[in-house]
């Protein structure tokens, strides 16, 4: 009953993807195996400082994705519910709780689990979820917790000399912890040589995305949010560098071919916020029309970055994070980045989803519509969960998307 | 020393006599008239089967949704506390005792003296209430007595897959114009049924003697679902829908011994 | 005169404005405790903290999705519906998703002059004492510009004093409710904390000196009662305790923002000022958003001692996930200790009060055996 749940891609270099994560995973088994430390991160924790200070890091969030993916979140979900963790509390953290606290109630988690943690490292600057969730547990896994922090500059990139020594010293802090649970001294070599890699992948990343405007659309999002994947694990690494190189000289490619996503192209969207894991191919419903998801709010590149504000890796580090913002912070600077990302991307409508266990960014996602509504612009907003498939229902949403079509094609005619 | 429990359900009204703490006589009648005159009424019923008058109750405990609609009881108690107490009196092993109303249903753990230690309530959603399988009684044509057994011996189930009971509806009547046999329909709605009544247990936790009470508890499939899914085995009392007029009573003869 | 305490909410506009005419003075808004107020009150300006109201947050709805925080949308809602008008800054600290978002919202869709976020740091630790300490320095400055003068350092001196003086007379009165039976209702605590939060506090030291003075000898006690502990996220008015008394409840300890978390922890007056309030403000604030569960508990433990509590009543605000993830975790050390626990989600519907009074009874009567 369950159909295949991906998205059809348009690029050959965004199906290496699904070998790279299940290495990944595999590789984090074997390092377990072979005595490295294991660390459960929430995303954001800088793993260039965990790689080079040879820590195994783990990103559940992502873990929580692929659970998604393979339609099994409804599973881990109820069972971290019968633990007590309530609906209201964000699908992932919920689903990894169910596969901690209640395994036996839970679906078989894929890749066989994730490899055991020594340790927890948890940012909650930017989700306030993730501490409660990190808490619960570093008590039911009985190992530390480390909470990392930065400041949180609503108005965008600053010069404040104050958040760059705060930000700095809590890197150092989160050096200090890895040195006392490795035993091992942190190199700054290695870490100024991740950096150097991750702001070349960044910067090809950047020319991606200005590649992506062409008309017709060379890459849409059924591609990036597939792609943006080593982006976020595998930052600071050649492969990383690598496969982007591939992917955007596919890109040139097709651009140079004049080749798209559909044979004709009708009209451009864009998505606002986290897709629905558990049907990715929803992203591709519109082709069908001649309609294109051309770009995304959450993954997209937005700037070339900095060069390197310091010798010292980690006060580079601390700089660049706060000079350079890579999200807007405030609903004032997400309105200007979605209007921005439409008339650059050259878009005709937006799909917001609205994910109420993702309050970060579920809270602005009324205003933005508001915003886009009132300039013309045509929008869909649909309500689910991005996790948990019980929130879906597939004919509502494509019913749905059907009208939002029909009207997008009305206001062109 | 004689007394009686009133439970003011939804949909029924029970009344229970004691006598000197023994169950004597019990009635079970449908509501529809206004709360003190149906309660009145379902005492005078239990009594008319004794040798004894109103006037010989010594004390009077009202439960049930409507239990403040019952001017002449001489006090009112919970559902959970009176439920806890029919139960336990009944079954001294129990300590989970899952209520299933008319219009709400509610989960309750028993210390090992008998006293309620949790308990948790679903009143604001219809699935897995009275009145949601009467309805679907009407939909199906399947008299509500027999639905427990036409699904018991269905041979596969049409999934339910909605968690609420406005879209379970919509969800049956597809089902039905698809030709679905109604076996099936039912083991599906009885599998939903059962799913929604244990999410609410929640944290109250589900421990061995489970007994099972309330109208509700006669739908044989229901019961082999919550046992499929907890299980664990479960007890249904012959008379499931007497067990908070029974606590009633026996918290109205506690109070009379006091007194 | 315990019933003065129950004035100031519904008359708050209204008597901040009077004072704004009386004095010339400006009126500071703030959203959650961890805003050190003793700067604001230094300056000269009236710190009040923003409340919601039982009313369909018709304005809000249509800037904010549903599954949101209710106090937050209720306390936009009201600013929206032009309640606020008379607020001459806002202070929005970096806490929860929420209210940080309120920040940017505040400045695109509300006329207030000054709106400030105040980088509070997410965990509690003695390193983030020392950057705090520089972001209230950077918040005493733009104060300052705004109000077109300085902020000595003997002024915030003094109105650490005046604060530490209210929390010293709140905690007495809290000391109270542990008597059998409470001389004060677990209503009339609550009213005590959140008109401290409404008011100049040199008068509200003034009501609570006159109150401790006289409530041994009140006439109209509030009486006996199943005595309860309430732990909640946030209930910005009296309504949920009041129920809870109603149904035969008496609540003598609390663990709540409009409660014991508001002033609980003194600012040590012998540290450097801006120091002192860093250090108080971020490390003895016992909100789960940031303070660990371990330290949540024994903080609750130690609000409970000597209490002699029989249950306890655990109400989460809708999506608060802080509150949420800690809920399993309390309710277990709870009944591990013999204390049965109650657990309401709330959502701030119409028909919610009435489900819940029938919970409630189920409990008091469930105790009571």
């Amino acid at each position: 009953m369950v159909q295949s749940t991906s998205a059809r891609k348009s690029l050959q270099t965004t199906l290496e993807v699904p070998t790279l994560r299940k290495a990944y995973y595999a590789r984090t088994q074997e390092d377990s195996k072979k005595g490295k430390k294991v660390a459960w991160c929430s995303n954001n924790i800088p793993s260039e400082i965990l790689d080079a200070m040879d820590v195994t890091a783990v990103f559940l969030e992502n873990y929580a994705t692929v659970i998604a993916s393979k339609r099994l979140a409804s599973g881990f979900c109820a069972a971290g519910e019968k633990v007590g963790f309530s609906q209201d509390v964000c699908g992932y953290a919920r689903m990894l709780m169910g596969y901690i606290l209640a395994r036996d109630e839970s679906p078989e988690a894929p890749y066989g689990g994730l490899a055991k943690p020594d340790f927890l490292l948890v940012n909650s600057y930017s989700c306030d979820s993730r501490l409660g969730w990190f808490a619960a547990m570093s008590r039911a896994l009985n190992i530390p917790l480390h909470v990392h922090d930065a400041p949180h500059q609503p108005d965008g990139a600053s010069d404040s000399t104050l958040n760059a020594e705060y930000t700095e010293r809590e890197l150092r802090n989160l050096v200090a912890f890895l040195e006392k649970q490795t035993g091992t001294s942190f190199d700054p070599e290695k870490l100024r040589q991740r950096l150097a890699l991750a702001r070349q992948s960044s910067d090809i990343m950047y020319d991606i995305n200005q590649l992506r405007k062409a008309v017709p659309c060379p890459m849409g999002s059924a591609d990036m949010f597939t792609a943006v994947w080593p982006a976020m694990y595998l930052v600071g690494t050649q492969e990383c560098e690598d496969f982007y190189k591939r992917l955007q000289a596919e890109i040139e490619e097709r651009i140079a071919q004049g080749i798209g996503i559909v044979p004709e192209e009708k009209f451009r969207l864009m998505w606002s916020g986290i897709p629905f894991w558990y049907d990715m191919s929803l992203i591709n419903y519109v082709e069908q029309y001649g309609g294109v998801v051309a770009v995304e709010s959450f993954y997209r590149s937005r700037e070339r970055r900095l060069p390197p504000q310091d010798e010292d890796p980690i006060r580079d580090m601390a700089l660049s994070s706060v000079r350079q913002r890579a999200y807007p912070s405030s609903i004032i600077a997400s309105i200007d980045d979605l209007l921005d990302a439409v008339k650059e991307h050259k878009i005709d409508g937006v799909i917001l989803s609205f994910n109420p266990s993702c309050r970060m960014l579920y809270v602005s996602q009324m205003e933005l519509q508001k915003s886009l509504e009132e300039r013309g612009i045509p929008t869909l907003g649909l309500e689910c969960d991005m996790a948990d498939e019980r929130t879906y229902s597939e004919s509502q949403v494509k019913t749905r998307l059907d009208a939002f079509v029909e009207r997008l094609l009305a206001a062109r005619a | 020393m004689l007394v009686a429990g009133i439970d003011v359900g939804a949909r029924n009204v029970s009344a229970m006599i004691l006598k000197d703490g023994d169950m004597l006589s019990c009635y079970v009648l449908t509501s529809g008239e206004e709360g003190a005159t149906v309660s009145r009424r379902a005492v005078q019923e239990a009594l008319k089967k004794t040798d004894f008058d109103f006037a010989d109750l010594q004390y009077i405990v009202a439960t049930g949704c409507g239990r403040n609609s019952v001017p002449f009881a001489h006090r009112q108690s919970t559902e959970v506390v009176s439920q806890a107490r029919g139960a336990f009196h009944l079954y001294p092993s129990a300590r989970t005792v899952i209520n299933l109303g008319a219009e709400s249903s509610r989960a309750i753990r028993l210390g090992e003296n008998g006293r309620v230690e949790a308990f948790t309530k679903n009143d604001k959603c219809a699935a897995g209430s009275g009145l949601f399988l009467e309805t679907m009684s009407t939909l199906l044509e399947v008299p509500i007595e027999q639905m427990g057994e036409l699904s018991l011996k269905a041979d596969g189930f049409e999934e339910v897959s909605s968690i609420c009971a406005v879209f379970a509806e919509s969800e049956v009547i597809s089902h039905i114009h698809r030709g679905v046999p109604k076996g099936h329909i039912l083991a599906g709605l009885h599998r939903a049924v059962a799913g929604r009544i244990l999410e609410m247990l929640g944290t109250t936790g589900i421990k061995g003697d489970v007994v099972v009470t309330g109208g509700v508890a006669r739908n044989a499939a229901i019961i082999k679902e919550l046992e499929k899914k907890t299980r664990l085995s479960t007890i249904v009392p012959p008379e499931p829908q007497i067990v908070g007029a029974l606590g009633a009573a026996l918290i109205a003869q506690d109070r009379a011994a006091k007194s | 005169m315990i019933e003065e305490f129950g004035q100031y909410r519904p008359s708050r506009h209204e008597k901040a404005i009077a004072w704004k005419e009386e004095t010339g003075g400006k009126v500071v808004g703030v959203i959650c405790c961890c805003v050190p107020e003793e700067i604001i009150h230094a300056a000269g300006m009236l710190p009040v903290r923003i409340l919601g109201e039982h009313e369909e947050t018709t304005e809000a709805d249509i800037h904010f999705p549903t599954n949101l925080c209710p106090y937050c949308k209720s306390c936009f809602d009201q600013q929206l519906k032009g309640r606020y008008d008379y607020l001459d800054g806002l202070v929005i600290p970096n806490v929860c998703n929420m209210i940080k978002a309120m920040y940017g919202f505040s400045k695109l869709l509300l006329k207030v002059p000054y709106v400030r976020f105040l980088e509070v740091p997410q965990r509690l630790s003695r390193e983030g004492v020392d950057f705090f300490t520089r972001e209230l320095a950077r918040f005493k400055e733009s104060l300052e510009d705004f109000a077109g003068k300085p902020i000595s350092a003997e002024a915030l001196r003094q109105s650490i004093d005046v604060y530490n003086e209210n929390r010293t007379l709140l905690e007495k009165v809290y000391e109270l409710r542990k008597k059998s039976p409470p001389p004060v209702s677990g209503t009339e605590a609550q009213e005590t904390v959140i008109s401290s939060m409404l008011m100049p506090k040199e008068e509200h030291n003034r009501l609570l000196n006159q109150l401790l003075e006289q409530v041994e000898q009140r006439n109209d006690s509030p009486g006996d009662g199943i005595r309860l502990f309430v732990s909640a996220s946030i209930l910005d008015d009296t309504d949920f305790l009041e129920l809870i008394e109603e149904c035969g409840g008496m609540v003598v300890a609390d663990d709540m923002p409009m409660g014991s978390r508001y002033f609980y922890g003194l600012v040590d007056s012998s540290d450097d000022p801006l120091r002192a309030l860093a250090d108080r403000y971020l490390n003895k604030i016992a909100c789960p958003r940031k303070m660990l569960p371990e330290e949540r508990l024994a903080f609750a433990a130690e609000i409970m001692n000597g209490a002699n509590v029989r249950g306890t009543i655990i109400h989460n605000m809708r999506a608060c996930d802080p509150h949420l993830y800690e809920y399993p975790l309390m309710r277990q050390r709870m009944e591990s200790q013999g204390i049965p626990v109650l657990f309401f989600r709330g959502e701030e519907t119409e028909t919610e009060k009435e489900q819940q009074r029938a919970d409630i009874e189920a409990f008091i009567e469930m105790l009571e055996e």
